[in-house]
């Protein structure tokens, strides 16, 4: 009993084993968490593609986790991005903001929340999704208004 | 003895997880709201942690040192709260203000986006950290550490009007992304 106890006390005094992680090769567009989660600014519609493009910017380059909207919905936060080791603030990252990528890495899940850690972009298709066209800018102070 | 192995056995199930993660930490929460659809008050304690660490067991020194994204390793239920964004309401995410405390285990204050059907869950808006006796620090300081790394971009306005990267990018590919051509256009049905 007392051996029973002790094993699995010991169990539970044992760091968090790192999980285990899948290769898996995802198209989506790379989008800004904190918009498109919070719905601070509008629908998830709204905080995508060339309308969001500038607030992209701004967020990625100020530490904001970047993510990955795959095409079926589901949405990676990214770790790292190619050869840059910090996804979010990098040069990469602001260079792919509102991008539509085909990334190849390891996808990660726990506690509600997706994982990818991107090895290679295989393809950036540039900027397709042009939500400009039905949400104009969002924010839409992101364009300034040219001065008289 | 076999009662004691099917607490256990309780315990470890997937279930316990999500009881757990249901638990209510809005207790003594002081979070001002930010009129988020899905924003839930959130006071807990948790160890500050380098997520890419957390799950592959990659660990830099020091959380990466600004290079990777952080998080907080929730202690009531063990799990990862990503921190999406600190209390400046100028598009500001949480690694300058969580790295001091890398490793450490402190109290946090803020809100937590949670909606199961979207889904979101453990993403968090971090407006205050308190480490061990210290007083309660603002998660405020993105814009200090900017200024101190760009002095070249001093001036009138944000900072996200002002950053040398940001503008750059802007000047090749416009606010849209799709070149100038069509941000001019653009521009013209905007503001004509």
């Amino acid at each position: 009993m007392r051996r029973f106890i002790a094993a699995f006390m010991g169990l539970l005094a044992l760091p968090a084993l790192a999980a285990e992680g899948e290769r898996i090769t995802v198209t989506g567009e790379i989008i800004d968490t904190w918009c498109y989660y919070s719905g601070v600014m509008g629908g998830p519609d709204s905080v995508v593609g060339s309308a969001h493009h500038t607030c992209a910017l701004w967020c990625s380059a100020a530490g904001i986790p970047i993510g990955l909207l795959a095409e079926d919905g589901t949405v990676y936060t990214i770790l790292k991005l190619g050869a840059q080791d910090n996804a979010t603030g990098g040069d990469t990252a602001l260079r792919l903001a509102s991008h539509t990528v085909t990334a190849d890495g390891m996808f990660y899940a726990r506690d509600g929340i997706n994982y990818i850690i991107v090895e290679d972009v295989l393809e950036d298709f540039g900027i397709v999704n042009l939500t400009h066209e039905d949400y104009d800018v969002v924010p839409s102070f992101a364009i300034p208004e040219p001065k008289e | 003895m076999i009662r004691l192995a099917a607490t256990f056995a309780l315990l470890a199930a997937p279930q316990f997880a999500t009881v757990a993660s249901a638990q209510d930490f809005s207790t003594n929460s002081e979070a001002k709201t930010w009129n988020l659809y899905a924003e839930v008050p959130a006071l807990f304690e948790g160890k500050i942690i380098d997520v890419m660490c957390e799950l592959t067991g990659d660990c830099p020194p020091n959380c990466g040192d600004g290079e990777r994204q952080l998080a907080i390793l929730r202690s009531a239920d063990d799990q990862i709260v990503m921190a999406l964004k600190n209390n400046q309401a100028a598009f500001t995410g949480a690694v300058v203000d969580l790295l001091p405390y890398c490793g450490q285990t402190v109290t946090l204050d803020g809100l937590m986006i949670a909606d199961e059907d979207f889904p979101i869950r453990n993403s968090y808006l971090v407006q205050r950290i308190k480490a061990a006796d210290a007083e309660w620090a603002t998660a405020n300081q993105f814009t200090k550490v900017w200024a101190a790394e760009n002095p070249d971009a001093k001036g009138k306005g944000p900072w996200f009007r002002r950053d040398p990267r940001i503008n750059a990018l802007i000047a090749a590919d416009g606010y849209l992304g799709l070149g100038l051509e069509v941000d001019e256009a653009f521009k013209k049905y905007l503001f004509e």
